[in-house]
């Protein structure tokens, strides 16, 4: 029995649907790797510093306990303790001339959730889920990155295991 | 040689191109979203939490309490302020666009000055120089000072234009804007004084009616107060159970309360008076059994002989018809007349509102229950704040003429555009010539301001304080608070702040105006409020006021009806025929003018949400139709999108035609608002301004016009093509139409 041969145009077919495999493989490796990279900060933040120095995650970010966003540290509050704390460290002193121009420095997003997930730290923290838990250990980072990818099958594993789960499995919890 | 590129090797490199920009595509997002942390943190922000700040709305004079959704700083959302006695949570599409005039790009990040008059040569300057500037021109003018406003100012505002004026000298402010006109506000006042002895504006207890008879009015649209008789149009129909409330509304043109309404009769334009004359004279003469035997004896004061067949020719309404309204009518517990704007655009404007709000004083106030028509309550409040007094056309041209004779030397313009508003016949080009400084305050460049030597732009209203007395009032004595829900955006500043700096160095006005600021100004009035609903056990708390956006007391005042006459026109009331200017032969249609939903008078035109909004009934968004019954279209020769020229004895504009079932084959109707020349990118160059066709009078409606096509041809802009008009509206209502 002889082979069926693949016609020119199905060999066309063929070599066209490998590419946009091939193409969307790639999109998808990139945006993966690219969102667990850690991002160019406008400014060399050194989170590993201030762990060493045992301050608290709440301590900057001091509206994880009370509002769905963890909250980025105001430039007052950096200053705060930068103007006696080591001002002559080179990128302290970068932070110092934001604050000289009243400016805020325009940090760039680590950790992202699509805007059709609602996500609350606040539901997050008061309940024991520790910051590591979805952050990684932030205390021993130099550049913070995303260490987990934060999809749906990965949240959902954690709510799974929980007491109530039936009502933390819902749809609307999160798409609302 | 350069290498030869294929057709094959071009597609080759364009598909790798393309691949490569949707590789770039895949990016996380997260790479162009930076997050901002404040420099300073407000003290009441929480991060990620949204803060509301109550406020009033100034998109139209209605005076809705909004409540401001605030994330970051940012004003996000408008919506309705839920305890506001007015509006009830409720708000209108001009009201939620209001964010947009907040971040305006076209608005003035500072004050400039233009070299000349019309050339857009703007020069900003620091707000010292404007300030001294201003007071260096005020102080040269002495008591030839005049202030032109619009009818949605402040209350403060117009409180403190007021205290200025009189120290100096000058004559009251002038508060004029279309919405003045053609919502009929100062013949409404005058007919009201005249009948019942009040000068105040109606309250039309709608929710509480059985029959209603508008006579024009377009409720549900941008009248008196869109939101509240929205609200309460609900109740009209479906609010009180197993009873639903039956609407008669007569116009030439279908507007959005006519398309609700349970019977539309297409009156001949100009000819409502006549036919609720008509009504009146039928009651008194007839003896359909009314549950209240007054009012035949209280219609008898004004009714003169009945001659249905006349009435009938002159109206467009058979006799049958007339006879069906008389006896719903006399016949309904709690029937209501509601008069609309146009019939104040008549020569013979008070004779024609008198006989529609008799029809209110023949009915009383309905015994045993709420419904009729109530005015507002005596303010208790009216030595404390005000409410901006609209004027009437001829105060404006006593204004004017003022101007023309050289006896103004500076004009203030605040909150209104009268080079767009005003008919070209008015004058206005000839008198702001006469004029040797003109100061505006617009913070976006309009077409007065583009005539101004200075411009002083204001804040807009959400940046502002200020206060509104509701008016109508709704049985309601309500102060509504404006406070600015976010930081300023531009460097802009308040007028009145500006105002009261100014006065500080014209001894006659700084005595009267002492206020270090409009703030100071605001809680020395409010504290002097008597105890509200919601504003404090103990005086009024300043901090609950604004929070809770306004003061109102507790219960409602009893509603007040036209219970005494004060002297009656001698009877019989007689409406006489409109004349229409503009010869018949030559101007065969009547022009129905009305105000647009969205655009509003035009001042909404530089709001790219409501441009793009389709109007509810035709659907079309950025462009001016005319309309015109589809008969008439045939007999003209023109259809749908062809570009017409329409004229009138005073002016002509071009626009599209749009073939309308529900309107008279004799009236072209045209939406206001559009046909802008400056007034920021999104307003200028689109469609035309109906207003260049009404000639200097203050009768706006009762023009003739004529309707010529130019043989071009548009698409029209349109998001729904008619949906079951033409096939289910049988037009039966003009006979070969």
């Amino acid at each position: 029995m002889r082979l069926k041969t693949v016609s020119p145009v199905g060999r066309r077919i063929i070599i066209a649907v490998v590419v946009i495999l091939v193409v969307a493989a790639a999109a998808i490796l990139l945006f993966v790797t690219e969102a667990r990279a850690a991002p160019a900060q406008p400014i060399a933040f050194n989170h590993q510093v201030m762990g060493q120095l045992g301050i608290q995650c709440l301590y900057c970010h001091n509206t994880a306990r009370v509002s769905p966003a963890a909250g980025m540290p105001s430039m007052a509050k950096c200053m705060g303790c930068h103007k006696v704390v080591d001002p002559t460290n080179p990128v302290i002193k970068e932070v110092a001339a934001y604050w000289d121009k009243q400016q805020p420095i325009p940090w760039v997003r680590v950790n992202v959730m699509p805007r059709f997930v609602f996500f609350s730290h606040e539901a997050h923290v008061n309940n024991g889920v520790s910051c590591e838990t979805c952050h990684g250990d932030v205390n021993h980072m130099t550049v913070a990155h995303q260490v987990v990818n934060m999809n749906m099958g990965w949240c959902l594993d954690c709510h799974e295991k929980q007491p109530n789960a039936p009502q933390l499995i819902d749809c609307v919890i999160c798409h609302r | 040689m350069t290498p030869k590129i294929t057709r094959r090797n071009f597609l080759r490199f364009a598909t790798l191109g393309a691949g490569a920009t949707i590789l770039a595509g895949c990016a996380n997002p997260r790479r162009w979203v930076t997050l901002e942390p404040y420099v300073r943190p407000p003290e009441e922000q929480l991060a990620g939490v949204a803060t509301w700040y109550a406020s009033t709305c100034r998109m139209c004079p209605a005076g809705c309490g909004i409540i401001v959704r605030i994330m970051n700083g940012r004003a996000l959302k408008i919506e309705g302020n839920p305890e506001h006695p007015l509006n009830q949570g409720k708000l209108c599409a001009r009201g939620q666009a209001g964010l947009q005039l907040l971040y305006n790009p076209d608005r003035l990040n500072a004050p400039v000055v233009q070299s000349g008059r019309g050339s857009h040569q703007f020069r900003a300057i620091a707000w010292e120089e404007g300030i001294n500037t201003l007071f260096d021109k005020l102080q040269g003018a002495g008591d030839q000072v005049a202030v032109l406003g619009g009818s949605s100012m402040s209350g403060h505002l117009y409180d403190i234009l007021g205290r200025l004026t009189s120290a100096i000298g000058a004559s009251a402010p002038v508060i004029y804007d279309p919405l003045v006109s053609m919502n009929g506000y100062v013949a409404l006042k005058d007919v009201d004084m005249a009948l019942f002895g009040k000068a105040a504006l109606p309250t039309y207890d709608l929710g509480n009616a059985d029959i209603v008879i508008s006579f024009g009015a377009d409720l549900l649209g941008p009248g008196l107060s869109q939101v509240r008789y929205g609200i309460e149009y609900g109740k009209f129909r479906s609010g009180r159970l197993g009873q639903r409330g039956y609407l008669v509304q007569l116009e030439p043109h279908q507007s959005l309360t006519g398309a609700k309404a349970d019977l539309w009769l297409p009156v001949q334009p100009g000819m409502e008076g006549l036919v609720a004359q008509a009504i009146i004279d039928l009651i008194a003469s007839h003896s359909f059994a009314s549950p209240d035997p007054l009012r035949v004896e209280r219609a008898k004061l004004f009714a003169g002989p009945v001659d249905l067949n006349k009435t009938a020719a002159a109206t467009g309404i058979s006799p049958t018809e007339l006879l069906h309204l008389e006896q719903i009518f006399a016949e309904a517990e709690r029937p209501l007349a509601i008069p609309g704007g146009g019939l104040s655009g008549l020569p013979d404007a008070n004779a024609s509102l008198t006989a529609v709000q008799a029809l209110n004083f023949i009915v009383g106030m309905p015994a045993g229950g709420p419904g009729g028509m109530s005015l507002s309550p005596e303010d208790q409040l009216s030595k404390l704040v005000v409410k901006p007094q609209p004027s009437s056309f001829s105060d404006l041209l006593v204004l004017l003429g003022k101007m023309k004779a050289g006896a103004v030397k500076v004009l203030l313009v605040l909150g209104s555009n009268p080079v767009y508003e005003l008919p070209l016949q008015a004058g206005l080009a000839e008198a702001l010539a006469k004029v040797p400084y003109v100061v505006s305050f617009a913070p976006i460049v309009d077409e007065t301001a583009a005539q101004a030597d200075l411009i002083l732009p204001d804040r807009t209203y959400l940046e502002s304080w200020g206060y509104d007395v509701l008016s109508p009032a709704f049985d309601l004595p309500v102060v509504s608070s404006q406070q600015p829900v976010v930081t300023p955006r531009f460097d802009a500043r308040s007028a009145a702040d500006v105002l009261l700096t100014v006065a500080k160095g014209i001894p006659a006005a700084a005595k009267v105006l002492s206020w270090t600021d409009e703030v100071a100004f605001l809680k020395e009035v409010i504290a002097q409020f008597p105890q509200g609903a919601v504003t404090g056990d103990n005086g009024v708390i300043w901090e609950r006021y604004l929070q809770h956006g306004g003061w109102w007391p507790a219960a409602a005042a009893a509603p007040q009806g036209p219970a005494t006459m004060q002297a009656l026109p001698p009877p019989p009331l007689q409406v006489a025929a409109p004349q229409f200017l503009g010869d018949a032969g030559q101007y065969p249609f009547f022009l129905h003018l009305y105000v647009s939903s969205l655009l509003s008078d035009g001042r909404g035109a530089n709001l790219p949400w409501l441009q793009a909004s389709p109007d509810p009934l035709t659907t079309v968004s950025w462009q001016t139709l005319v309309e015109i019954n589809p008969a008439t279209a045939q007999k003209i020769g023109v259809e749908d999108g062809e570009v017409v020229k329409v004229s009138s004895p005073y002016g002509e504009i071009e626009g599209y035609i749009y073939t309308y079932p529900a309107m008279r084959p004799d009236t072209v109707a045209i939406a206001t608002g559009q046909g802008h020349i400056d007034y920021g990118r999104y307003a200028s160059q689109h469609g035309s301004n109906p207003l260049l066709l009404v000639g200097a009078q203050p009768a706006w409606a009762s023009v003739r016009v004529n309707v010529t096509s130019t043989g071009r041809k548009v698409k029209l802009s349109i998001f729904e093509w008619k949906p079951g008009v033409e096939e289910g509206f049988p037009n039966q209502a003009f006979p070969g139409g």
